[in-house]
Parts: structure tokens; C-alpha cells; sequence
């Protein structure tokens, strides 16, 4: 079958778990992946990738495995001056640059965006940094909670009195966003045969996902934005809120046209169609919509979470019951649509894992192969790609300058 | 809020060079937010995006009146950022001859983007079967709410998706409600991987020369939001996953929100001692130096609801300028939690055009939008026009794109079929 990133070859020098699933996104629609890794040392870099669940007796590295399926290895000593040489050879026959190493480590390794450019004009160089390549930060370090924390949205997603949240999702946004940035740069390359920078940061990551109330605290201002808003204020009971159930779940709904809904709400939470309090959308969301939610409040929880759902859905109302991971783990609908997939880990044996958010119907994501071992594929890259023979190889090998 | 001085105004010299999508022509027919702003990362990029609505109001996101419970303003903010440098054609596809426009407009067409229900796509004949037969070339974008297989078409807003995921559910402290991750969080993710799969299948295109069909649904989209927390709670099956924590309860206390005077802080520290010895320094906290209990790496992770009381009992005494200056001297990872009033004022954001000022024709001044987050060196992205007013380019779509005459604009229009 055919692949949609056929031939494309990209260099994927990321050290992050978030910055790797991005490229991830390019290998799984079938570019040829190569990660760059660093001797010596590149052992311990890849301890140093992810953050929690580390270590917590999974049998297999979940996070690595997932951010580098697909891909290729290949190990070298950058320092060494055949290291050097075989970095620009890659660089020479590579379409894609990609990384999220911090500019003086990029240029430690001839890596930086001059070298790359100088050694092929038609490359596209891909950067995630933490705060973009412009102004006063472009050189803090690749830190989440950091941009996060600038973005303005960490104060109030929580309750009033609550400390601030961090979502984490963020980076998730970013590495699409890499892939994304990519995909563009393809397409002028395409059409012009130039190739360009393309520059992604978490601290841009974080704000699109918050696009809505960046935006609207930037047209409407005021302190409504800057404080946590108690759940029970939400600016329309039947849009937006959560409300606990009798078993000590949660539902949340989202009708923001209250008025379309109305008569089958009603009728499913009891209320009287014609309640002089809540018989129009702007009562519901102007005059009454505090009483309103403290009279949900108190009618959602006398029925059980599955009570709800159900009578939701036999009602077409758009609303559902607020669950953990252990639902979409367990769901039929997220395997057949291969948002979750299971395979076969060779540490591991059947394992779940992320899958593929993207359906294509002729080029669709495939999981050809899983995360390669440390320079698993360094021989046949140089072999395949830069035309180095068996005997160079051995010999480099012996010199540690590959591994 | 305004742009501080000696920021870039790249973005005027933008909104004249050549997008990296110049060239392609994109029919957006969407609706709140999944679905436009998947075409505004198009539109940002050049691309002619047709933003088809019902001449009947429009898209449902014009409607928006209040946010958080406070009216939205003199302009229309929501419907107008994620719908700028877009063009507007108003078509009622519910009569034949606005389906026919919609045909003609396929032929001419790279791409086709929808999140509309698929019984609607069915009731206009805008299937992929349809339009793939009157244009192989064209690729076909759908942001469904759960994805291509097993029909599940039950309403699918942002929030009822994001419920599903289990993400809610972890954020947060212990007893406190579950966590929506900001307003439209999953839809933009949602947009994000649509307007991804269009660049992927262009590419396929250039190679096969067909179009081919694509769905990024906001389920899927809003799964892999949740990768990392997900990926760890699929590999292990432990609970502690699933869960809301403390930030009493961490396992490296040292990586933590921290409560200053003013407001809090975020340091980004390793559990190990010579990081601690210079936290200590930084927070001039001696008795927390020679406190046995905090002395080792252990010691720390053993007693991290301790400590973590210990430390804000400390950061509360002085303002977060202070703190985060000390840290630094320390050579500490560490930064301000800032609000939305203090975000519009962040010069890194004005430098890097993650903010922009751009002109508004409706109210007919510069206004603050959402910016560029995504900067290609030599074709950048431009705001060069916000939404358009509905079918404001319908006639000129019409005659100079799809050939018709002005005898047909004025019978469609008496029909209704276009406004």
C-alpha cells in the first residue's frame, strides 16, 4: 500500500518524549525516520526523555516506545571528525531537520540551521524550543510547566481556593503543530523546490490550546478571566458545567443553543417545561442561571452516572458521563478506530498503546515497525543511504566512532 | 495591550509574500470551532479557504453572544478569529441548485473540510463518494466527534468528547471536580490534526495524483491530548495514572507549583542534593538544610508532603519577582504562573507573534488577536483580514471562480439559494 510520506527522509534529532511523538506522527505515515543519536552517552540521554511513569515496572519503556515507533537508529560520536562528516552527509540527503535541542547544542554538533542550510539548500529545518526563536527567552530550557505557566490559563482552570493546574497538554499541541509546521514547509518545497525554517514552541503550543479564552480575555478583559469561577458559575447551566451524580460520578453537558434542547431536558431532568424561571434561553443564562445550576446541582444527584448517559442519549442531548483512562483502555470504539491499538512488545508481550489519531483512506498509518534498539540501524544507514562499505563501517565501528 | 516597542512587524510584510499553501483552494464547510479552525492553520498559510454557511444566519459560531457569562463585545471575536482570511459564500444546500454550486465549486477545488453531521453531508450529497466522482483530485477532510468506524453520531461537542478521554478525571487535586483543559481545548487539537492529515494527503497527492478521504476526530485528537498520562496508565494498568494527585503527594517534590506572596511559581528542579543545597540557599531556608528528614534524595521523596508544606511556608513570605530572582541566581529552573492579564503583556509572546494587532472592519480599529504559532522562515504565516461577513465573496466566487453569469446570481438570489 501506498504511504503518504513515501521517500521522505528525516533526520529526527528530539530528545523529548512530546517532540519525538511529533516526528512519530511523520514515521507513521510511512517518511523514512532516522533518529540521530548522540555518542557517547546516548544511552543515558534516552533515560533522561520523559518525565513520570518511568521505572514503575511496566517491563517495557511505554513512552520511548511510543514516541519512536517507526523509526530507524543510528548512533554517532558527532564529535569525532568521521562523526562530523557522516552528520553532513546526512544532512546533504536528508528533506527533513528535525529537533528540540537548544541552539549551542545544535551548533556542537554541526547541527544548527547555517550548517544544515549550507550543506542543503532544499532542507527543511524544524526547531521546537520552549518560547520561540525571537525575544528574551528563546534560549530557556525546553521545560512544559514553564510555558505553561506564562500562558495565563493556569490559574483558572481549577476551583476558587484550589492551587493552579497544570494540564500538561501543551507539548501534545506542539508536536503536532512540528508535524504540521513540516507538512506546510513540504508543500512550498513542492511547489518551489526551497526549503525553509519551521519554528514550533511550547510557550505556542500552550496558547493554541487555550485559544478561545486567550481570546476572548483579549476582546472582553476583566477579572472574570484572571480568577478560578466556581463550578456552580458557569456562564450557562446546560453548556459548560459539571455536576456530581449519585454514585459519586460526574456528567457534564454542552447545549450552549439551550433553546434547541430545552423540551427533552426538561423532560429528562423533571423540570417543568413551562417553569416561569427557566422557560427562556435568557433566563436560563442571564437572570436565573445561577438558581438554575444549584437546582441541577441537586437533581443530578439523585440518579447514578449510567441513568444519565442513558437517558442523554435516548434523548439526543449532547451530554455524557465524565470518565478515567480506564474507559477509552476498554473501548471497543477507540480499538476499531485504532485510536488504541495492541501489539506485541518483545519485552512486554500484548501491550496497549496510543494509536493513530488520523484516518487516511489510501495512505493510512501503519505500525511497521516498533522503537529501534540503540543504533540498531546505524550499518544499513550508512550502507543505504551514504554509501559507506562494510569494511569503513567495521572500521568506524572499532574506533567508537558509530555504535 | 498593546504590542511593546521594537516587536516585529513582520507580520504587515507577511501579508504580502507568497503562504506556503498558495495555491491551494480549500471549500471550509464547518461550524463552530473543530471545523474552522482547522481551515484558519490553512488560511494563515495562503491557502483560498471557502467558508460555506447557510444564508440563514451562518455558522452557529456567529450566534455566540456571551462568554463566561459576559456579553463578547462590540465584535464578534469568537467567529472572527478562526474564520479570518477566509472568504464567506452563502449556499443553501438544501435546494438542488445550491448543491450544483457546491458541485462546480468541487471541481475547482483541492480540498474539501467539513465537521458537519454526516446525516447533513448525506442530506446535501456532499458525500466523499459524491464529490470524489466529480473531482478524484480532491481531498476530503472530515473532523467527525468518534471517528470514520462504528457510526456513532450522538451530538459531540468539545467537552462531552473530552469527558471520554479520562483526562478530566486526573486533573486537579484529589476531591476536586474534574477539569475541563480550557474552553474548545479538544476542538482545537481536533482542527489541528485535520488541517495535519490535509497536508498529509496533499503530499500523496503529488505523488498518486487522487484525493483521498481523512477523518481526525475529536475523539481521537482529544486520546492523544492525553498521551502522556494515557500511554502510562495503557502500559501499567495502575491506577495512580487514572487519578487526580496532590501536589502534596509528588514523588519529586522539588518539580511543584509553589504559593509566593503575590502569586504562585513553578520551579522545575531534580530531586538530588546538590540541587537541593542551592534551593536552600536560594529560599535563605537553613533550617530546612539541616532538617535530617529532607537531607537525602529519599528523605525528600519520603516526606514530600512535609517538605512541600515546609517550602510554601517559606515562598508565601515574599513576592514571586523575588523568589524567581534567587532561583535563577541559583541556577533553578523556575517561572512565574501568570494570568491572561499578565500573558497579553508578555513581551516573548509579542516577539515571536504568538499575539498580534491586526485592523477589525467591524468595529473598524486595531484589535489583539491569537497570532502565529507556527513561523515558516520564508513563507510566513499573515492575519490579513479577520472573518468575513456572511457571503461576502458569494458573488465573487460565483462569477470570476465557477463561471456563472449575472443573470444566475440574480435568479439563485431571489430563489434563496445564495443571499
Amino acid at each position: 500500500m501506498s504511504r503518504a510520506l513515501q521517500d521522505l527522509v528525516v533526520i529526527d534529532a528530539t530528545t523529548t518524549f512530546w517532540a519525538s511523538l511529533g516526528v512519530a506522527l511523520l514515521a507513521d505515515f510511512g517518511a523514512d525516520v532516522i533518529r540521530l543519536e548522540l555518542l557517547p552517552g546516548a544511552g543515558d540521554e534516552r533515560m533522561t526523555r520523559g518525565g513520570q511513569g518511568r521505572g514503575d515496572g511496566a517491563g517495557w519503556d511505554y513512552e520511548f516506545a511510543l514516541a519512536n515507533r517507526n523509526k530507524r537508529s543510528i548512533a554517532i560520536d558527532a564529535t569525532s571528525a568521521e562523526g562530523a562528516a557522516i552528520v553532513r552527509g546526512l544532512l546533504e540527503r536528508a528533506d527533513v531537520f528535525a529537533s528540540d535541542r537548544q541552539l549551542e547544542d545544535l551548533r556542537a554538533i554541526g547541527c544548527d540551521a547555517a550548517t544544515a542550510r549550507s550543506q542543503n539548500a532544499r532542507i527543511i529545518y524544524a526547531r521546537a524550543s520552549a518560547f520561540g526563536p525571537e525575544g528574551p527567552d528563546a534560549d530557556a530550557p525546553v521545560l512544559d510547566e514553564l510555558a505553561a505557566g506564562r500562558t495565563g490559563m493556569m490559574p483558572i482552570l481549577g476551583q476558587p481556593g484550589e492551587p493552579p493546574v497544570y494540564a500538561g497538554v501543551g507539548p501534545m499541541y506542539t508536536a503536532v503543530m512540528l508535524a504540521y509546521g513540516i507538512g506546510a514547509a513540504l508543500e512550498h518545497r513542492a511547489d518551489t523546490g526551497e526549503g525553509q525554517d519551521v519554528d514550533v514552541s511550547l510557550f505556542g503550543g500552550n496558547i493554541y490550546g487555550a485559544s478561545l479564552d486567550v481570546q476572548a480575555y483579549l476582546a472582553i478583559g476583566g477579572e472574570r478571566f484572571l480568577q478560578p469561577l466556581s463550578r456552580l458559575d458557569a456562564g450557562n447551566p446546560m453548556s459548560g458545567p459539571v455536576y456530581p451524580t449519585k454514585d459519586g460520578r460526574w456528567v457534564t453537558l454542552t447545549m450552549p443553543d439551550t433553546g434547541r434542547y430545552w423540551q427533552a431536558f426538561a423532560q429528562v431532568t423533571g423540570l417543568e417545561v413551562d417553569d416561569a424561571r427557566f422557560d427562556t434561553h435568557e433566563k436560563r443564562c442571564e437572570e436565573h442561571r445561577l438558581e438554575m445550576m444549584g437546582v441541577l446541582d441537586d437533581i443530578f444527584r439523585t440518579q447514578d452516572a449510567d441513568h444519565w448517559r442513558a437517558a442523554f442519549r435516548e434523548h439526543g442531548l449532547s451530554g455524557d458521563v465524565i470518565e478515567d483512562y480506564a474507559y477509552p483502555a476498554n473501548d471497543e470504539h477507540a480499538r476499531r478506530n485504532r485510536y488504541i491499538v495492541e501489539r506485541d512488545d518483545p519485552g512486554a508481550g500484548r501491550v496497549k498503546t496510543i494509536g493513530f489519531p488520523i484516518f487516511m483512506s489510501e495512505t493510512p498509518a501503519r505500525l511497521r515497525s516498533a522503537a529501534p534498539a540503540l543504533g540498531q540501524h546505524t550499518a544499513e544507514i550508512l550502507h543505504d543511504l551514504l554509501g559507506r562499505d562494510e569494511d569503513a563501517i567495521a572500521a568506524m565501528e572499532m574506533r567508537h566512532v558509530i555504535a | 495591550m498593546s504590542s511593546p516597542d521594537g516587536a516585529p512587524a513582520a507580520a504587515e510584510a507577511a501579508r504580502d509574500t507568497k503562504g506556503a499553501l498558495s495555491g491551494l483552494r480549500v471549500i471550509d464547510l464547518t461550524m463552530w470551532f473543530q471545523g474552522p479552525v482547522a481551515g484558519q492553520l490553512l488560511a494563515d498559510f495562503g491557502a483560498e479557504v471557502i467558508h460555506v454557511e447557510r444564508p440563514q444566519g451562518g455558522d452557529l459560531g456567529r450566534g455566540v453572544r456571551s462568554i463566561k457569562a459576559l456579553p463578547v463585545g462590540d465584535w464578534n471575536q469568537y467567529f472572527l478569529v478562526i474564520n479570518r482570511n477566509k472568504k464567506s459564500l452563502a449556499l443553501d444546500l438544501n435546494k438542488p441548485e445550491g448543491r450544483e454550486v457546491m458541485y462546480r465549486l468541487a471541481a475547482e477545488a483541492d480540498v474539501f473540510l467539513s465537521n458537519v453531521t454526516v446525516e447533513n453531508l448525506e442530506k446535501w450529497e456532499v458525500t466523499y463518494e459524491r464529490l470524489s466522482a466529480i473531482n478524484p483530485r480532491l481531498v476530503y477532510a472530515v473532523g467527525s466527534g468518534y471517528g470514520h468506524f462504528g457510526q456513532i453520531t450522538r451530538p459531540s461537542f468539545d467537552l462531552t468528547v473530552q469527558a471520554l478521554t479520562g483526562l478530566m478525571m486526573r486533573l486537579g487535586e484529589p476531591g476536586q471536580p474534574p477539569i475541563y483543559a480550557g474552553m474548545g481545548s479538544g476542538d482545537a487539537m481536533g482542527g489541528l490534526m485535520a488541517a495535519l492529515g490535509i497536508v498529509l494527503a496533499l503530499q500523496a497527492r503529488r505523488r498518486t495524483g487522487r484525493g483521498q478521504f481523512i477523518d481526525a476526530s475529536l475523539y481521537g485528537a482529544q486520546l492523544f491530548l492525553a498521551a502522556p498520562s494515557l500511554q502510562a496508565y495503557l502500559a501499567t494498568g495502575d491506577q495512580r495514572h487514572a487519578r487526580q494527585q496532590s501536589r502534596r503527594a509528588r514523588r519529586n517534590p522539588l518539580w511543584n507549583v509553589f504559593p509566593a506572596r503575590d502569586k504562585w511559581i513553578t520551579v522545575c528542579a531534580r530531586n538530588d542534593d546538590d540541587v537541593w543545597t542551592r534551593i536552600c540557599g536560594a529560599l535563605d531556608a537553613a533550617a530546612l538544610r539541616d532538617d535530617t528528614r529532607f537531607a537525602t534524595a529519599g528523605g525528600r521523596r519520603e516526606h514530600t508532603a512535609d517538605l512541600t508544606d515546609a517550602i510554601d511556608a517559606l515562598t508565601s513570605t515574599r513576592d514571586a519577582a523575588e523568589w524567581l530572582a534567587r532561583l535563577a541566581d541559583a541556577g533553578i529552573a523556575a517561572g512565574p504562573v501568570n494570568n491572561l492579564a499578565e500573558f497579553a503583556e508578555d513581551g516573548q509572546a509579542w516577539a515571536n507573534e504568538y499575539l498580534l494587532r491586526t485592523h477589525c472592519d467591524e468595529v473598524n480599529r486595531e484589535v489583539t488577536v491569537r497570532g502565529l504559532p507556527i513561523r515558516l522562515s520564508k513563507t510566513p504565516g499573515a492575519v490579513r483580514s479577520l472573518g468575513p461577513e456572511l457571503g461576502q465573496h458569494t458573488e465573487e466566487l460565483l462569477v470570476d471562480t465557477l463561471g456563472y453569469s449575472w443573470e444566475d446570481i440574480g435568479r439563485m438570489k431571489e430563489q434563496g439559494v445564495i443571499l
